[in-house]
Order: C-alpha cells, then structure tokens, then sequence
C-alpha cells in the first residue's frame, strides 16, 4: 500500500514539474472503512467503504490551483494535471502562495486492522442497554465503525510526509418518548484508538446521554426573563471552540475581522483556561492540509493568547508567524467537581446542547438550549423547552467562573463542563 | 458524463441495487482580492446495497472495472448476510416502491465557463465593492458548483440516469461598527447548473451589492432584538427554511420512526388553513426544480410529497424501507450525498405555497414586531421544535420599518408557529445554496413566500 502510495506521489509530482509548475506539493491517499449502523434500536446494516484520491496543488509564476481526483492511472493524471496548469494560469498572482518545504514525518498510531466483531459487539451493547436501562430512549440512528487512513504527500521543496492511521468510533442519535410526550432529539460519540474492555455505554459518554435524555421527555419553559449562569456539557462547549478557532484562523485573520488579531500575549480568557492541541489523538492525524507536521501547540495558556493559526498561505499574506495546526484539542482540567458546579449555581441552566446560528461577527449570539435542565438555588430541576440563552462569545470566554475537574473524552476532543455567568435568559 | 453501462444489480438477494455515481465541484474563495481557494475536484465510484434476510449490505470501491463490480455487488451481498450475527430470521420486509427507467440529464444551454472568467467576474466585484465603498473592511465571495452523476439499477427493475447540478455565490460585505467592532451582512444566490448558469455580470450585481451595503450600514447602528414571543413577519427568503427546518425535517419517514410527534399528527390540523406544504419531487408550477429527482437512488419514481394540506398534516417522505414499515406509499426521497453514501430519507424541493396577501400590507399590519430576511443556518427537532440565524431583520413600529437588529435566533414549535400565520403574501423565492445536514450532506432547494406569525427571538 505505501510502495503504491509513494510511486502515485513521486509519479504526481514528477508530471507537475514536467508541465511547467515552479512549485508543487502531490498527496495520495487510500481510505477503508467499515460500519456496523443500527436504525430504530435495530441493527439496520453493515457498510463497507473503500475510497482513494490524489490531491494535488500547483504553483505557477505565484498563481495558484488545486484538485482532487479519485482516479490516478496515468491517462487520468496527466489530462488532469494539465487542466490544473490551466486553472493555476488564470488566477491572480499572489506573493503570499507557496508549498511547504523540509517537512518529514511518518506516523503510525491506531489499530491499522478493524475487527468486525467488536464493532458487532458495541452495536449489541448499546441496543442491549438501551433495552435495559433507558426502554424510553429511541436510538434513531447511529454507527460503530473502523476507519484505516494511509496517506502520503511529497512537495516539490522536499517535504515527505506519510500516516498510516487507524481508529474507532461509536455514535448514537435519538429521542425519547412516553406515550405521545417526545424528548429533543440528542446525540453522543466519539473516537478511540481501543474499544475492547470498556462497554458502549461507558464510551463517549453514550450512556449518560441515554438517561439524560429520558429526563428530558417532560419539558417546561421559563416562567421569566433572567440573567443566570450556565454550566456548559462538553458537547455545548464545541460551540464556544470552534468559535474561537475561526477567529484565530485564516479567514477572519486575512479579512482583518477577527478579536484577536493583535491580541497575542494578552488575556483574552479567563485564568482558569488553558488550551492546547492533542493532534495524537484518535481520529486526528498530525499533519496539516498545506503538508506541514503539526507540533504540540498552547493556544490559550491560564486565560493568555499564546498564539494565532495562520496557515502557510494566512501566515505570508498577513505578515503572521505561521502555527500550522490540526484538529484535535483538549482545555485543562479545572479543580471543581461538576456536583459542586451545579450546587454553585444560584440561578441558571446546565446546557447539553445549544441550537443556534452562526455568532456574529463580533461574537454576540443568541441559541436554543437544548437537552438542558433549570439550575435554581444549586439543584437541578426540570428540562427546559423554548428557552433562548444570548450574550457575547468573546465575553463568555472572560466569564468563565468554574473548570470541572471531569473531562470527557472523544477523540478528537477532550473537555471539562465550565460554568459560565452573565447570559440572558428568555 | 461517462458511466458504467446499465450495471446489473447484484443477483441472488431479494432486493438489491447498483449505482455508479461521479461527483464534481467547483469551488473559489476571494477574500479582498486575493484568491485564497482555486479547487476543482472529482470523485467518483460504485456502490452496491442488498437487502437480505431483513437486514441490509453495502460497499463501495473507487473505480468502476468489470471485476470491481462483480466485487462490491459480492461484498454488498456478504455485508447483508454477516448481519445475521444479530439473529437470524429477521422478517424481511416487502420493499415498496415500484420501478423507473430513463435518462434525466441536467444539460445547461450555455458553455461551461473556464476558471479565468470565473476569476476575472469575482476580481470585478471586488474591485466595485472597493471603488463605491472604500469604508468597507472585507468583501468575501464563494463561488461554488457541484454536479452529480448516477447511473442506478435495482433488482426492482429501475435502470435510470439521473444528474444534479447547482451552482450559488456568496457575497459577504464586513464594515465595523462605531467601536470599531466587525459587523458583516451575507448574501446567497444560487441557481440550477455549473457557475456558466449564474449571471455574474455587474449590471445585475451591482443593484444586490448596493442593496446588501445599504443593510449593513443599517446593522452598524443596529440594536439588540427584545427576547421572547413577538409578530415577525419572515421575508420569502426566510420562508423555504422554515418549511425545510420547523416540518421538512420532522417529516422524513426516518425521523419519524424514530419518535417524532409528527408520528401521531396525521389527519390532524397542524397549521393555519393558510398554509400547504410540499416537497416537490422534479417540477414547480410547471417549471424543473431546482434541485429535481426523477427516480431517487432507490430506483423509484419520485412524486410530490403533500406533507401539509391547507393546515392538514397529510404524509410523509419516504424510502423503501421507511415506507414498508410505516404502510405508507413510498415517494422517492432516498437519496446519497456521494458515491461511498448509501440512500437516507432526504427532502428534495421543500416549499409553503404562495397566497394571496402583499409584503407591504403584511408589515403595515404590524403595531410592534420585526421583519426578519435573512437567515444563514437552522436546525430541526423532533418535537418540531426549530431554530434559525437571523443575520438581517428590522424593528416594525406602527406598521412602519424601524432600527436594524443585531444578528439574532429564531425559534419556536412548528405547529405553533405555523398554527399562528395569519397572512402569506403572493410572491415565491428559491434558493439551492446551502447543504442540508444528516448522516451526510445532501443539495437541496427551498422556497416559499413572506409569512407573518409569532415566534420567538433571541435577545436582551
């Protein structure tokens, strides 16, 4: 498979010069995957997926092109390579395109061979507990699967980077109902390098989702408008990251849009969170799109930008170090347990999920919390419906009041529940 | 396009399909000048599902030989039987859906038209913005096409071609705010066929540019929406999301096997005798859809779904399968994303039709509301219960339009808040742009007219 892999790429780029690119970077790729699916708490089919593709990006006179294509005899290659000198002719030139250079690597990490009947048996795990445990919750959909990436990209400055990488993954989606009363619809998963010795529900925090989601059936809305705390779920913190990673990112950078652009160095967060990469994790490979290899990185250290992700091509255009980055992140544990968060809270809501439009530009967003519980007076109390949280991204990042010494784990990424204060309520 | 000629589906199952499915994108990204994305791609494959002993098989291979065929028909007929580990002797289900035959191929009048023009039209408009509105921080635009090829057989006795191919621009306009803080106003136009099909030209642009660039220097002022319940009146563009979002969604055969409310709903009276909504399978008032589907990836012939008849909730969209267990007929909205995707249960042409009232009126009728007209994403519910971005609304006092709102959500149950309109007005808009998110993405198209109800805003 590599010895393929590497004659594609080095046939790739050595087509690339002989057309006349100054710079060029070749990546080949096979993909396998297999998926055991149950649909409406029954095992519903079994998939099997194999995928490749050669993706390649040319630079000519400083114009820039790039393509994807699954097939790669000879024929196809060379129509298409010349078609991309085309396409790189007639861009705009731009002193700010370039392919990475001296780049090596070679991971290896996962379980490079799936065992169908540990997916089988996770699938029979969760709809065995689902049956047991929670017989309200419907597991609408959901998947135990093994993927097995092999890649390989080479770059005309010399850069040789290769993965050869393996993972699990398990996810559910469902609702729960008594007679005609139905619970919003939820969802858990994750990804892992191991399955054997922990049962489905213990995986990604399935299970508790399950149960959670029973409580959910019966449903109040607020008697008020409020300003209250919230205590974000993991799966509700996503939404605060990926915020985040947008403005630090190329797009809002290049734009001149983004908070943070010269905030490098100062507090833009509250001390208690530290952010960092874990590009080793599961499901995630430490390798960049433009080829770059992706060392451990501290976005946030103590509340502290440490530093921006312009990609190559953000970092030259901008005149930014560049920080090449991957997917996968974890924010550092807190010192307080989720019962003593909760009990903290005087007037608020845990939120499981927030269903809400793109944030604003400048950070202020209004949601839906979904699959959320009343915090009154430090207790828990009914699920909530129709109930509208909004305030400022940038602001709730200050605001953080608490960091749970519980994380969750999901492959890509590792997260506490945080308490937050200062939202509206509505 | 090339394909596979008419594969036999695999033999031996009692019910079993084979697609061979090419799929192209395009994709452009300027952000202030600077191309920041110039992709084509194209992927491409074939696939097989078999339904054996109640369970189902499928596997995919990138290439489309004769012995990779015969391979993924086998493996797909060895995946539905490695499932009989959950038990044996399943019943399997009699397969509704009956059978297509015939070629629906997306062809566009005009040249495709080659990346240099593609990239001198977005360098025009970026020069305009930069020219009649110097003020500006940013101007973003996405130029974007995809086209879908599938050549389908089925056991069922289906052998039909059918393609895909939409197209949509992106413009996004950044100013700042008096603090000196980002504020930015997005808008989509979209279209059936490649970028060729879209009128890029600047006589047509330059009107929506100054349009958009009026709206943003509105949203610089702009304050916060009051939360809570309030008379909105959903401009036409808003309309499509609402019927895909708050009812599409909870109408999907699989969803509602899953425990949706919409489940106990049928026969009953959901929504205002005001409001009818179909999921049209390939026409529109006498004209091809945006997104049309002749005969799903299932192989049967799509029909109109009538999800909500003058109020009434009448069906549901189905697949093969779903419609089987529900006893219902099946209408062809099984569909895949790619080529490596197996068929879910997906909507197609979701609109609320037209009425009879006039925008104008609609806001006139308003003493203390908002006019909400753009909408950037949603997200449906089982219990109806749905969302969606407000990127662009304004204040209604006294029937007259006020102060611009901050980017805000909307929300509230379906069934109230189709229950609670109270006027739609005669016009229609349409758009393909966006993706519509389950297992796996999916083109869609939407549409509907302006409605005036009461939901539920985010804000202070």
């Amino acid at each position: 498979m590599d010895g393929s892999l590497q004659h594609t790429a080095e046939r790739a780029l050595a087509l690339m010069r002989a057309r006349g690119f100054d710079a060029a970077q070749a990546g080949a790729s096979v993909t396998a995957h297999e998926e055991v699916n149950f649909a409406h708490d029954e095992p519903s089919l079994l998939r099997s997926t194999e995928t490749q593709k050669v993706s390649l990006l040319g630079l000519v006179e400083g114009r820039k092109a790039s393509t994807e294509l699954t097939e790669w005899g000879e024929r196809a290659l060379g129509e298409r390579i010349a078609t991309l000198f085309d396409d790189a002719r007639s861009a705009p030139q731009d002193d700010a395109n370039a392919v990475s250079a001296g780049q090596h690597a070679n991971i290896v990490q996962g379980p490079q061979q799936g065992d169908l009947a540990l997916l089988a048996d996770k699938v029979r795990e969760l709809l065995d507990f689902r049956a047991r445990e929670t017989p309200k919750f419907k597991l609408e959909e959901g998947f135990a699967a093994h993927t097995r990436l092999h890649s390989r990209t080479l770059t005309s400055g010399g850069s040789e980077l290769s993965c050869s990488a393996g993972w699990y993954t398990l996810t559910a989606t469902g609702t729960a109902r008594d007679g005609k009363r139905v619970s919003s619809f939820n969802y858990a998963g994750g990804s892992a390098h191991e399955f054997a010795g922990r049962a489905a529900p213990e995986l990604f925090g399935i299970g508790e989702m399950l149960r959670d989601t029973v409580q959910q059936i019966e449903t109040r809305p607020l008697a008020a408008r409020f300003v209250g705390d919230v205590v974000l779920t993991p799966t509700a913190l996503e939404d605060l990251l990926e915020w985040l990673h947008g403005q630090l990112g190329d797009v809002q950078l290049i734009a001149g849009s983004s908070l943070y652009r010269d905030k490098v160095g100062s507090a833009v967060a509250s001390p208690l969170l530290t952010l960092r990469s874990r590009f080793d994790a599961p499901g995630v490979v430490a390798l960049s799109a433009d080829a770059f290899v992706t060392p451990p990185v501290e976005i946030l250290r103590a509340g502290v930008l440490a530093t921006l992700t312009p990609t190559l091509y953000g970092s030259r255009k901008t005149g930014l170090p560049h920080v090449p980055v991957s997917s996968g992140w974890e924010l550092a544990a807190g010192d307080t347990s989720r019962a003593q968060m909760l009990a903290s809270v005087q007037r608020g809501a845990l939120v499981g999920r927030l269903s809400m439009g793109n944030p604003a530009p400048n950070g202020d967003f209004s949601g839906v919390i979904k699959n959320s519980f009343l915090i009154d007076g430090g207790q828990v109390g009914h699920a909530l419906s129709e109930v509208m949280i909004s305030g400022n991204m940038a602001r709730m990042l200050h605001d953080v009041q608490a960091v749970s010494r519980e994380r969750l784990d999901t492959g890509a990424l590792l997260l506490p529940w945080l308490r937050i204060g200062g939202l509206r309520f509505s | 396009m090339q394909t596979t000629p008419s594969a036999p589906a695999p033999a031996g199952a009692p019910y079993s399909e084979f697609r061979h499915h090419e799929l192209r994108r395009t994709r452009m990204l300027m952000i202030d000048g600077s191309l920041a994305v110039n992709s084509r791609t194209a992927e491409g494959g074939v696939s097989a599902r078999v339904y054996d002993g109640g369970y189902w098989g499928f596997a995919s291979a990138p290439t489309a030989d004769a012995a990779t065929r015969e391979r993924v028909a086998a493996k797909a007929r060895q995946n539905a039987q490695a499932m009989s580990r959950f038990g044996a002797g399943k019943p399997a289900l009699a397969l509704p859906g009956g059978s297509c035959r015939g070629e629906h191929a997306c062809v566009s009048p005009r040249a495709p038209l080659a990346p240099a023009a593609c990239v001198e039209r977005l360098s025009e408009l970026h020069a305009w913005c930069t020219r009649h509105f110097p003020a500006l921080t940013s101007s973003r635009f996405v130029l974007h096409d995809e086209h879908h090829s599938k050549r389908l057989a089925t056991s069922a006795g289906s052998d039909v071609l059918n393609t895909i191919a939409r197209t949509s621009l992106y413009l996004t306009l950044v100013a700042e705010d008096e603090h000196g803080a980002p504020v930015e106003l997005m808008e989509a136009i979209s279209g059936k066929g490649s970028v060729a099909d879209l009128d890029l030209s600047l006589d047509t642009l330059a009107p929506l540019l100054d349009r958009m660039h009026e709206h943003l220097q509105a949203k610089r002022q702009a304050v916060p929406a009051r939360g809570g319940q309030h008379t909105v009146v959903l401009a036409p563009e808003l309309a499509g999301m609402l019927a895909h979002e708050a009812m599409g969604h909870p109408c999907e055969a699989d969803i509602v096997l899953g425990g949706a409310v919409t489940g106990d709903l049928v026969g009953r009276q959901i929504a205002s005798e005001l409001i009818t909504m179909i999921d049209f399978a390939h026409h529109f008032d006498g004209e091809e859809a945006m997104v049309p589907v002749y005969a799903d990836d299932e192989g049967t012939p799509a029909r109109d779904a009538v999800l909500i008849d003058r109020g009434r909730l009448t069906e549901f969209m189905s697949s093969r399968e779903t419609a089987a267990k529900l006893g219902i007929a099946a209408t062809g909205s099984a569909r895949a994303y790619n080529p490596h995707d197996e068929p879910l249960v997906r909507m197609r042409n979701t609109a609320i039709l037209p009425g009879t009232s006039k925008l104008d009126e609609m806001i006139a009728g308003v003493d203390d509301g908002y006019l909400l007209m753009r909408s950037y994403n949603g997200q449906a519910d089982s219990t109806t219960e749905f969302m969606f971005g407000i990127g662009l609304g304004y204040e209604i006092r006294g029937g007259k339009l006020g102060r611009a709102i901050r980017d805000t959500t909307l929300s509230g149950s379906a069934l109230e808040v189709l229950g609670s309109v109270d006027a739609v007005s005669d016009d229609m808009h349409w758009n393909c742009s966006g993706y519509c998110g389950k297992k796996q993405s999916m083109v869609v198209s939407m549409g509907g007219p302006a409605l005036r109800t009461r939901a539920h805003l985010g804000g202070e």
